[in-house]
């Protein structure tokens, strides 16, 4: 259907739309033209990607400045999906007789792009990027010219014969129809997607490509100021931004790295021998700075890179690791450093500052030298024209780190712990990045736009304090219904009224356990196909089921329902997956046992029969013991007041949120939200949930046992499995519902001038 | 550094025992129950009768309301009634057990299933234990299919269903039912789960072959594999919500169900219209071997048979009375629901079947009309004569005639 909102023609590509989409795009539309970040909380299942996607291609195609989209979502299947969602989109306003050009392209890793015969064969992404960079890299292709025994990637040949602007048609390109796009032409159409993103309307990809600084450099730094980026399910964003730029260094990282600088040196050697011209010219490069290297390109299209700020940029590469052999010699020197702290035997966090004291004392080398180590390092593999740059990983890392450490004095910890489990002699060298807002602070400032949004933001407050920027919108919508389609329960105590908690003093007393048991055995009975249950941890889930089997809890369980767990391993867990369907559809009925964080709390839909009931077991709190999670408490409450006890409820219920938000994808689905603990029964715990779920948790609801849980859960399930149709008007608007909904708020903000939503 | 690091995991004690204590006095939810009695309304001479009755009044027109267009619709049915017995039966959430509930209205619906549809057949399956066991045959005979469920041997519960063992067992029977004859399969389910030698999905799709329906009633919650079944099959699937709704839900089965275009080829069936004799000495009959003085003789072979309808015994001839076929006829061209009559045309004063009075409009306006918010009064669009809801009722379930167009017809005669 075709509406306006403030005057933007939208094209919906259904004939309904859910209330909450519609209030979901006139705030977005008000963030875009307010050109400021926004978030937004929309609950799960009332599509969202939809509802985003044509408002902003509705945006970019209405006013004359085309600003570019950048969606960026978290896994390939999420992107595929995106991808699909345009698809629709796109078809749809072409048969409304939209006339338009449009390109929208999604990038994935070469492993999943690549179509070359042998390279695609490889199993990790790190080989075949490596090959694939033998096969095309530039100086590969000039020895080629000359020798022809030389092998090439035929793809990216006949790519490279296209001029960039013509291959592409118009359309939207889901990765698959890239895939056959360039098997029919013999494109490579990783390096066509890389090179489409000029031209493209709508870009998805991952996060990586715009948060990891290694990635974002390759990939992203070309995009314009007014680009509108979007970040998807980013209810774990402050995650990934810190896990981009922590480095842990193991032992066998060090080693390796010792072995490469060594072939380095040999390399060097070599050079020098026949061909020492190259080595002079990187010289002479490096003493006109990097700056001027780059100069060829508009300075301000490039987006800023946290591992490389633009201060460096200006200056010149310190004279003591401008040579080839000094720099080889230097690192090599830091190396040995970093074995030698290797080899204590007690737990060591300090900050980078001390760090680097410490090392200028030992070693004599300064902060400046280390902090063009990583540029310093690509520069030089560039110029003596290496092949398997995988061989030469742990080197980067060890580069990065020497870079990261030498450039933020802030936000940063490094801790060195010697065991691994307390016993097992395994020395790891912590990097880790304490602050969030690093990583993401270039994407703030480079775009006008970027927009946060996920089905479990709450409290709404925290994403901006956390990484530092400031909303324009910031909204959390509930979900309007014509039947209470899902029904959140706390179960703050067992049958026999032994009050039910995961904490740590009383997780594995039995009678805690055995009530979580009967918890399982009771909702088996009453609720059909599928249930799945979360625990805090893979330990916990670990302990809880052997003592269960012990107390012949599970035999009880089996004669209801077949009982899958998910396992670290992904391959072992898909499969369980696979089966745990194979048995919700078949009618015998299954219970799921996985981990909040895990792979199924995060990426995995249970609609419909494959969840009819989610449980989480206990609190998820995070693992408080652990020492880089510590540091980053303590650096929280410092720099950005966010008590310790906020931050771990907060990240404690986000992930509780996202864990029952898996059963609940749709209006027509329904499901059991069940919270285990006495813990959830407490105001303060339950404000921290997203607004659409908080709206459902009666008072009643609040402060159960399990057998009065099980009477109001055994109502509402045969309450929802009563035929049910009509949800127009109230949570199904058609196009007359809007232009009555439009007419009565004009009429409202006339009276009252007041907000257009409310 | 290890006493700060002390400190720093006192303050991350992330569970405190402030509130806790403050709610050891109840659960919240005992404030939710409320006395039901306080939501009645007395009326002003402190009687609550209107309000019962008006309660009442709502109930039985909500029951009323059922498709009344002619489509052509089989009423030579065969049906296998399933039935759960698995240990999920022993619930008590429905008084006063679930077996027990079921065992009551399955026979209640067997009795109303053969007086609406007396020329056709039925036969039980129950299912234990991973198994199914055949208790009766395809029969005409209600009181079969009741004495079997009576035995308590056959009642006990054991283990865990197979819905494919009960179909494929029902199935096998159902594919040697002549064309003419709808193919169906009525299953009470009160378990969750289903224990399956092979692929279900392969069951359900032979099952949508032969044209056989199946619906389920579930006596718990919406089981997926149900769903998809009835789907599929185009039969009717219902979940209970109390004691009253199963027996809607299980008597929604015994109107015969519609015939798609494709299985209706038309055919002639061959039946024997018997006459009935009472003999003063007493003979054997073909179907007990017990000597009778009262039954019917075949048209075909002059055997003598206790009960109508049936096959003959000796030469299976579909024995049926006339008046058998003509109660199944109703179904064929059901009679019109009656409309409500709004108060500004409520005019008349006695109900035209029963002749009790109305509630007069004129008292109502003055103040008890927030009462009874209807006029009580229901007209036949055909005749447009006003009946009361018990006529309405008796009318529709009953003697499916309107006594008023009757009497018109009558009256031009």
């Amino acid at each position: 259907m075709r509406f306006t909102i403030d005057g933007l023609p939208v094209y919906f590509p259904y004939d309904k739309i859910y209330p909450e989409q519609y209030a979901y795009m006139s705030d977005l539309k008000k963030a875009l033209d307010a050109e400021g970040h926004c978030l937004l909380e929309m609950p799960s299942g009332t599509g969202k990607t939809v509802s985003l996607l044509s408002l902003i291609v509705a945006y970019q195609m209405y006013y004359p400045e085309k600003r570019k989209l950048i969606y960026c979502s978290r896994t390939v299947p999420e992107i595929e999906k995106t991808l699909a969602e345009l698809q629709i989109l796109i078809e749809y306003r072409k048969s409304h007789g939209v006339e338009e050009s449009f390109l929208g392209i999604g990038l994935t890793s070469r492993k999943n792009l690549c179509l070359h015969p042998t390279v695609s064969q490889q199993k990790w992404g790190k080989v075949v990027d490596a090959k694939c960079r033998n096969l095309t890299a530039s100086w590969v292709r000039d020895k080629s010219k000359v020798d022809t025994s030389i092998e090439l990637c035929n793809f990216y040949e006949t790519l490279e014969q296209y001029d960039p602007s013509e291959i592409l048609m118009d359309g939207v390109y889901t990765l698959e129809d890239l895939r056959i796009f360039g098997k029919e032409k013999d494109i490579c159409p990783y390096y066509l997607a890389r090179r489409m993103i000029p031209f493209a309307n709508v870009v998805i990809y991952s996060y990586h490509y715009l948060l990891d600084p290694k990635v974002a450099e390759l990939v992203s730094k070309e995009m314009s100021r007014d680009c509108i980026v979007v970040f998807d399910e980013a209810h774990n964003i402050d995650n990934v931004c810190i896990e981009s730029l922590s480095i842990d260094i193991t032992k066998p990282n060090l080693d390796a790295s010792a072995r490469s600088v060594a072939k380095l040196s040999e390399k060097i050697d070599e050079f020098k021998a026949k061909d020492s011209a190259r080595l002079k010219d990187e010289y002479t490069k490096l003493l006109e700075g990097l700056k001027a290297a780059k100069e060829a390109k508009d300075e301000d299209t490039f987006m800023a890179n946290p591992v490389l700020p633009d201060d460096l940029l200006t200056e010149a590469v310190p004279g003591n690791i401008r040579k080839a052999e000094h720099f080889v010699a230097f690192l090599r020197r830091f190396i040995e450093y970093l074995k030698t702290r290797m080899r204590i035997q007690h737990v060591v966090a300090e900050t980078p500052i001390s760090f680097l004291q410490h090392l200028r004392e030992l070693t004599f080398i300064e902060e400046r030298p280390l902090r063009f180590c990583s540029q310093r390092l690509t520069s030089l593999i560039r110029t003596l024209e290496l092949s398997d740059l995988d061989e030469y990983y742990a080197l980067h890392k060890v580069a990065a780190f020497a870079t990261l450490v030498a450039t933020y004095a802030n936000g940063f910890l490094l801790i060195l712990e010697p065991f691994e489990n307390e016993t097992v002699p395994n020395p790891i060298l912590h990097y880790a990045c304490l602050d969030a807002s690093i990583a993401i602070k270039p994407v703030f400032e480079r775009f006008k736009t970027v927009v946060i949004t996920s089905g479990t933001l709450s409290p709404l407050d925290m994403y901006p304090k956390m990484l530092s920027f400031q909303t324009v919108v910031q909204e959390s919508y509930s979900m309007t219904l014509t039947r209470n389609c899902f029904l959140p329960l706390v179960i703050t105590r067992g049958s026999d009224q032994v009050a039910i908690s995961s904490k740590f003093e009383v997780r594995n007393d039995p009678a805690v356990v055995r009530n979580f048991g009967q918890i399982l055995v009771e909702f088996s009975k009453i609720v059909p196909d599928g249930i799945v249950a979360f625990f805090p941890s893979y330990l916990y889930m670990e302990s809880i089921v052997a003592m269960w089997n012990d107390m012949g809890i599970l035999n009880e369980a089996w004669k209801h329902k077949l009982i899958f767990v998910e396992t670290p391993d992904a391959a072992e867990t898909s499969l369980a997956l696979e089966n745990y369907r194979t048995a919700c559809d078949n009618g015998r009925g299954a219970i799921l046992l996985s981990v909040a964080r895990g792979k199924v709390s995060e990426g995995i839909d249970f609609d419909h029969n494959y969840g009819r009931a989610v449980i989480m077991f206990g609190v998820p709190y995070q693992y408080t013991e652990n020492r880089i999670l510590k540091a980053r408490l303590e650096f929280l409450r410092e720099n950005y007041r966010i008590r310790e006890n906020d931050f771990l409820t907060f990240d404690a219920m986000r992930h509780a949120a996202q864990c029952v938000g898996r059963v609940l994808r749709g209006k027509t689905d329904y499901g059991l939200m069940i919270f285990a603990d006495k813990r959830f029964g407490r105001t303060d715990k339950r404000n921290k949930l997203p607004k659409w779920i908080n709206q459902y948790i009666t008072e009643t609801a609040t402060n159960l046992s399990t057998d009065m849980a099980l009477v109001i859960a055994k109502k509402f399930l045969r309450s929802m499995a009563q035929p049910f149709d009509d949800q127009r008007g109230v949570s199904l608007w058609t196009l007359e519902d809007i232009v009555a909904k439009q007419r009565g708020t004009a009429h409202l903000s006339n009276n009252f001038g007041g907000r257009i939503i409310q | 550094m290890s006493k700060q690091h002390k400190q720093a995991e006192e303050y991350i004690d992330i569970d405190d025992e402030i509130q806790t204590t403050a709610q050891q006095t109840g659960y919240a939810w005992e404030e939710e129950y409320k006395r039901s009695w306080d939501v009645l309304q007395e009326d002003e001479d402190g009687s609550l009768k209107r309000t019962v009755e008006n309660l009442q009044h709502r109930m039985k027109r909500k029951k009323l309301f059922r498709d009344t267009s002619t489509i052509r619709r089989g009423i030579i049915r065969h049906i296998f009634l399933i039935i759960d017995l698995s240990e999920a039966m022993m619930e008590k959430d429905l008084r006063p057990s679930r077996l027990e509930l079921t065992l009551s209205y399955a026979e209640q619906f067997i009795l109303e299933y053969f007086d609406q549809n007396p020329i056709s057949q039925l036969g039980i399956i129950v299912t234990r234990g991973g198994i199914a066991e055949k208790l009766t045959d395809l029969t005409g005979n209600p009181m079969d299919n009741i004495r079997v469920l009576k035995n308590k041997k056959n009642t006990d519960t054991d283990g865990e269903p197979s819905l494919q063992n009960s179909l494929e067992m029902a199935r096998s029977t159902l594919i040697h039912v002549p064309a003419h004859g709808s193919r169906e399969i009525l299953i009470i389910m009160g378990s969750l789960t289903t224990c399956d030698p092979g692929d279900i999905y392969d069951t359900i799709d032979s099952l949508v072959k032969e044209n056989i329906r199946v619906s389920v009633v579930g006596l718990a919650a919406e089981v997926q594999i149900c769903k998809h079944m009835c789907k599929k099959t185009k039969g009717i699937y219902g979940v209970v919500l109390n004691e009253v709704h199963f027996k809607d839900l299980l008597f929604e089965i015994i109107p015969p169900p519609p015939v798609s275009v494709a299985q209706s080829k038309a055919e002639l069936v061959i039946m024997g219209f018997p006459s009935s004799v009472t003999d003063s000495m007493p003979s054997l009959c073909a179907c007990h071997s017990k000597p009778t003085t009262n039954g019917y003789i075949c048209a075909r072979c002059n055997s003598k048979i206790c009960d109508l309808p049936t096959d003959c015994p000796v030469c299976e001839l579909t024995l049926v009375s006339s008046p058998h076929l003509a109660r199944s006829y109703h179904h064929l061209f059901p009679i019109d629901n009656f409309v409500e009559v709004p108060w500004n045309s409520a005019f008349t004063t006695h109900c035209f079947s029963c002749q009790m009075p109305f509630p007069n409009a004129t008292t109502s306006l003055l103040g008890t009309r927030v009462v009874t918010e209807t006029s009580g009064r229901y007209k036949c669009n055909k005749c447009n004569q006003h009946f009361c809801i018990d006529c309405d009722v008796f009318v529709h379930e009953v003697i499916h005639n309107c006594p008023g167009c009757l009497a018109t017809t009558l009256s031009i005669k």
